[in-house]
């Protein structure tokens, strides 16, 4: 039976510009017992069905039409009163963020307690022996109850945040993006949860999320939204294994896939219909590839294609042939160019040859070229950057402040002895859980942060003796690409004053051909025509958009070398495949050597030659992409792997062999920074640097298991190895 | 991650070549006009110094007499203490041997008020002016200054402030006066010293926030220099804040003028509002009822002052929006 039955919902935001049509026509049936998983990029409605649902509408929203039926009452006809009743008691949510919802200046059992005893009419003793089996029940010790929310990490938050929403035992529980924002390790300690939680106690989920992997692992069926509509609707594993909806279809596409690397990722050009003035025909007709004449005036009905599945396309009879031709990314790239004006004649040669690369302008020719290898006092032709045991530390909690308040100056070990090279027009991928040094490191490389200790060679010569010129010349070669292209563009310029600023400062000086070289850069990273783009502020864009103007400006001067900080993670995951794709094309065109930062092994599997990973400011393994996926060595490369969710239900991931929590970067080690987390850890890693083992596909990782110490005799995991190995 | 359908427009009105130039200045500019248009007290605040500044450039025209001179009559006596024309009974004036024509009367040694009330207004937006633009430039430049470049020039500014926030203020101006000779520009001076500490400490704040942005970081990366940043990228996004600093200064600047000269730390031979207020309080005006001596003195203060606050109230309004819901 049914719990919740939606018929016919739509929900309307007023806005100064008009009403938007933010839910159009949803019907949806959540069964008890059922794992229902709502997918669709961001602005498409999920978060606003869910609002609509426990009628947490912000005040601009109404709901004009249709029926909630739960458990056969209509929650439309009912008081506030009765609603409030309803909430959390039967219906429970997990908004979006809401670890940070707790109250910081209460005990989180405090919380838990006051829950039970206010809403569910429990005595004290009764709300406290509740609140401990609930702690049990999502893992966590029941000691922590009288811990304060700081006191926890972002997992643990998490967890208790679920307790709480479990505390009525409602019938149902909707989670918004319940991991979204979490260190791999962490979400898959919380999917694991949330899979035991429904096996357990039976629960009937509804899951809001933009990652399809995440409803893969924890989902039974799924329902996918775009542009207020859901469009299709399977059981999970038909829906992964053969999508009914070229949505759906792209969707998966679009996602990197441990499991199954791709060379090309597809990327879902365009962007979704202005909800103001939805589209008449089919809503995805814009951005489909399988697009035919009758969908622009035709709208597709969500109809049974087939066994207990739902589906929104004109098309959806022929779906098997358009599977097998939605793998190729070159079909969606029409898409794109079908969909763009034509475009005008570029103003200067688009195409450069690598040897033109950096060539100025004859105007400025002495400023712009680049000394050759040689008179860089260069060693080896072919290495770009190397990394000679490079360490960052940060002193906090010192100066007179400090000495006031009693704290010790602490000294953070962010970066410790790393060392690497990276060739001309490679690509290296850091990884590492967040908290690992990665971003240090990328700081490190663009020279916005000085290393404390060791060498940072590019080209041959030392960035900490870069002086005038050369570090002019440097700062042209070396550019950074930023996480938050929400941030990165200054809001006041113009991206024509944004872009031009870089070949100013390098000293540009005519107009024209700063316009020229900025007009091939949009060309460059497909904002086309450029010319439109000149003129906008930051703001009128777009976050994929953005980001593609943050990567023109890392390439308006035509550097040798790209840091890419977390290039995607802020972006919708349509947008996402798109920005990957050109970053990776434009490297390999340029000749670009790129550093990609991320937390997403999947992604550096697909963008990068070599992955290093990053523990506590150690480079543990660094190898090529391949052998560091498929045959990692390390246990924390194995873990990290293990943790990936596979967008694939069949696929299950394996237990996780470590916990969550690193250790603070406040401490020395004198044997394996790893051994506290290490589930195969031995004696000899508490007091032995582990040694840097590096097989014939020079695959280095820095363990004891392939060392000469690899007999030293096994150590349970405990006390023992959480004390003693610090210096 | 709102997701835009498309690119919006342009604003209407604004051409392409227009918008390529520009530059941070005209977005300043663009502030400005802003605030203006948006809060129409803060127009008004405007108006009223529109006003006093023509008054205070128009003054020796404007002014029947000079303000400091006694008048006399007829007969060679002073004029002392006549009622403004609109009080005094019929022929009594003519008894004492004058016309009157004295819109606001004249004080008890025969100077008229309505020529002081008018040269009045040069001191008070001499010293209002110069003061604000010495606290918003002094405060401007050294947020800028200890915010971006931290470490031990943010320890030396900022203890600097400190020292500046624990010298009283009022006190300090007395001993200034003490040390020079009595002058407007006492009040200048001290306010200059004393007075920058609250823009430098609140600009401060905000350079530390912008510098930490994307932006910044990115033009480090592609080569700008430290003052290239520090102008191009982060001056003007605080330069409001500089101007809302300013515009509270100028109103807290007269305050102080009149409140120094109340107190008989002014120079006697400049005319301002403060010193007109002395001057009366000290002849016992008050008790004699002179209300036109006090009154228009007061009522200059406190619209200067009022105009001040409505400006800077503006600039908050476009600042923090967030401000207008409380």
């Amino acid at each position: 039976m049914s719990i919740l039955s939606i018929r016919d919902l739509k929900v309307d935001y007023a806005t100064q510009e008009g009403t938007v049509q933010a839910v159009d026509g949803v019907s949806l049936d959540v069964d008890e017992g059922q794992q229902l998983g709502l997918i669709g990029e961001s602005g498409c409605g999920k978060t606003t069905l869910l609002k609509a649902i426990v009628q947490v509408l912000p005040r601009n929203g109404r709901i004009t039409a249709g029926k909630i039926m739960f458990n056969g009452i209509d929650m439309l006809q009912l008081s506030k009163t009765e609603m409030r009743q309803l909430r959390w008691r039967e219906i429970a949510t997990i908004p979006q963020a809401s670890m940070d919802s707790l109250n910081p200046v209460q005990r989180v059992g405090s919380q838990l307690m006051k829950l039970l005893r206010v809403r569910g009419g429990y005595d004290k003793r009764a709300a406290r022996r509740r609140a401990a089996d609930l702690f049990d029940l999502v893992g966590l010790d029941t000691e922590r109850l009288m811990h304060y929310p700081h006191e926890f990490s972002g997992g643990m938050k998490q967890r208790a945040v679920i307790a709480m929403a479990l505390a009525l035992e409602p019938s149902l529980l909707i989670a918004d993006e319940p991991v979204t924002a979490l260190d791999v390790i962490v979400q898959h300690q919380i999917l694991e949860v949330l899979r035991e939680l429904e096996q357990e106690l039976n629960l009937t989920v509804m899951l809001i999320t933009h990652d399809i992997s995440v409803v893969a692992q924890v989902c039974d069926s799924v329902a996918v939204m775009y542009a207020g509509r859901i469009v299709e609707q399977a059981a999970a594993e038909p829906f992964f294994h053969a999508p009914a909806h070229p949505y759906s279809l792209g969707l998966q596409q679009a996602f990197p896939n441990l499991a199954r690397p791709r060379d090309e990722l597809v990327s879902i050009e365009g962007y979704p219909p202005d909800l103001r003035e939805p589209p008449s025909g089919c809503r995805f007709a814009e951005r489909c590839p399988f697009v035919q004449d009758s969908c622009h005036d035709i709208d597709p009905r969500l109809e049974l294609v087939g066994d207990n599945r739902l589906a929104a396309c004109l098309r959806s009879g022929e779906m098997e042939t358009l599977r097998s031709q939605a793998e190729d990314p070159a079909l969606w790239q029409q898409v794109e160019v079908a969909q763009e004006p034509i475009l005008p004649p570029p103003k200067s040669p688009s195409i450069t040859t690598r040897g033109d690369l950096g060539a100025p302008p004859l105007a400025t020719a002495s400023v712009e070229t680049p000394p050759s290898p040689s008179q860089w006092g260069g060693v080896d032709d072919d290495i770009l950057l190397e990394m000679r045991d490079v360490s960052k530390r940060f002193k906090i909690g010192g100066g007179l402040a400090g000495l006031l308040r009693g704290d010790h100056e602490q000294t953070v070990y962010a970066v410790n002895n790393i060392s690497f090279t990276l060739r001309r027009g490679e690509s290296l991928g850091l990884a590492g859980e967040s908290g690992c040094g990665k971003s240090t490191t990328g700081k490190l490389l663009v020279k916005l942060l000085d290393a404390s200790d060791g060498e940072i060679l590019f080209d041959g010569a030392d960035l900490a003796h870069l002086e005038q010129d050369d570090l002019l010349n440097f700062r042209r070669r070396s550019q950074l690409m930023f996480q938050n292209p929400f941030e990165a563009l200054n809001p006041r310029f113009t991206l024509y004053r944004s872009l031009t600023e870089p070949l100013i400062i390098h000293g540009w000086k005519d107009e024209q051909q700063r316009l020229g070289r900025v007009i091939e850069t949009l060309d460059r990273v497909n904002l086309r025509p450029a010319e439109v783009f000149l003129d906008k502020y930051p703001h009128q864009l777009s976050g994929g958009q953005l980001q593609r103007v943050v990567l023109a400006r890392a390439l308006v001067l035509h550097p040798d070398f790209l840091v890419a900080d977390e290039p995607v993670s802020m972006l919708d995951v349509s947008v996402r495949a798109g920005i990957l794709n050109t970053t990776r094309r434009l490297a390999r065109e340029l000749g670009l050597a790129t550093v990609y930062i991320s937390h997403d092994l999947s992604l550096l599997q697909y963008t990068c030659d070599r992955i290093a990973i990053m523990y506590l400011g150690e480079i543990v393994e660094i190898g090529p992409s391949s052998g560091v996926i498929n045959n990692p060595q390390h246990p924390y490369t194995q873990a990290l792997i293990a943790a990936v969710p596979v967008p694939d239900p069949t696929i299950e991931n394996p237990p996780l062999r470590i916990q969550e929590g690193i250790p603070r970067p406040t401490e020395q080690f004198i044997g394996c920074p790893f051994a506290q987390r290490c589930p195969d850890v031995m004696e000899a890693c508490l007091d032995i640097r582990p040694p840097a083992i590096t097989d014939e596909y020079s695959h280095m990782a820095q363990c004891h298991l392939y060392g000469d110490h690899r007999d030293s005799p096994k150590l349970k995991r405990g006390a023992e190895v959480t004390s003693g190995n610090t210096r | 991650m709102q997701q835009e359908a498309m690119v919006r427009d342009d604003p209407p009105g604004k051409t392409t070549a227009q918008f390529r130039q520009g530059s941070a200045l005209r977005q300043l500019w663009e502030t400005n006009l802003e605030v203006f248009q948006r809060d129409k007290m803060a127009l008004f605040g405007l108006c009223i110094f529109a006003v006093f500044a023509l008054v205070a450039l128009l003054a020796p025209i404007l002014a029947p007499n000079d303000p400091l001179t006694p008048l006399k009559n007829a007969n060679g006596d002073w004029i002392k203490d006549a009622l403004p024309y609109w009080l005094a009974e019929p022929g009594e004036d003519e008894a004492e041997g004058y016309t009157n024509e004295f819109l606001l009367g004249t004080t008890n040694i025969g100077r008229d008020i309505f020529s002081q009330l008018i040269h009045g207004s040069r001191s008070a937006l001499l010293v209002g002016f110069s003061a604000a633009a010495a606290v918003a430039v002094i405060g401007t430049v050294v947020g800028l200054l200890a915010g971006y470049y931290g470490g031990w020039v943010d320890t030396v500014l900022m203890r600097a402030a400190d020292v500046a926030f624990g010298i009283p203020f009022i006190p300090f101006i007395i001993v200034i006066a003490a040390f020079f000779d009595p002058s407007i520009w006492n009040v200048v001076l001290a306010m200059a010293v004393l007075l920058w500490r609250d823009t430098g400490r609140v600009i401060r704040s905000q350079v530390l926030v912008i510098k930490e942005q994307a932006f910044v970081s990115a033009a480090r990366v592609s080569g700008a220099s430290n003052l290239r940043i520090i102008f191009v990228y982060i001056a003007p996004s605080i330069l409001p804040l500089s101007f809302l600093y300013g515009s509270f200064a100028i109103a807290w600047a007269i305050l102080t003028e009149a409140s120094v000269s109340f107190l008989g730390f002014s120079d006697p031979n400049t005319i301002s509002w403060g010193f007109m207020l002395q001057d009366a309080f000290l002849s016992l005006a008050l008790t004699r009822g002179a209300f036109y001596w006090i009154i228009p003195p007061g009522l200059c203060i406190m619209l200067t002052v009022m105009a001040g606050f409505f400006i800077g109230r503006g600039y908050e309004e476009v600042l923090f929006p967030r401000l207008r819901r409380m």
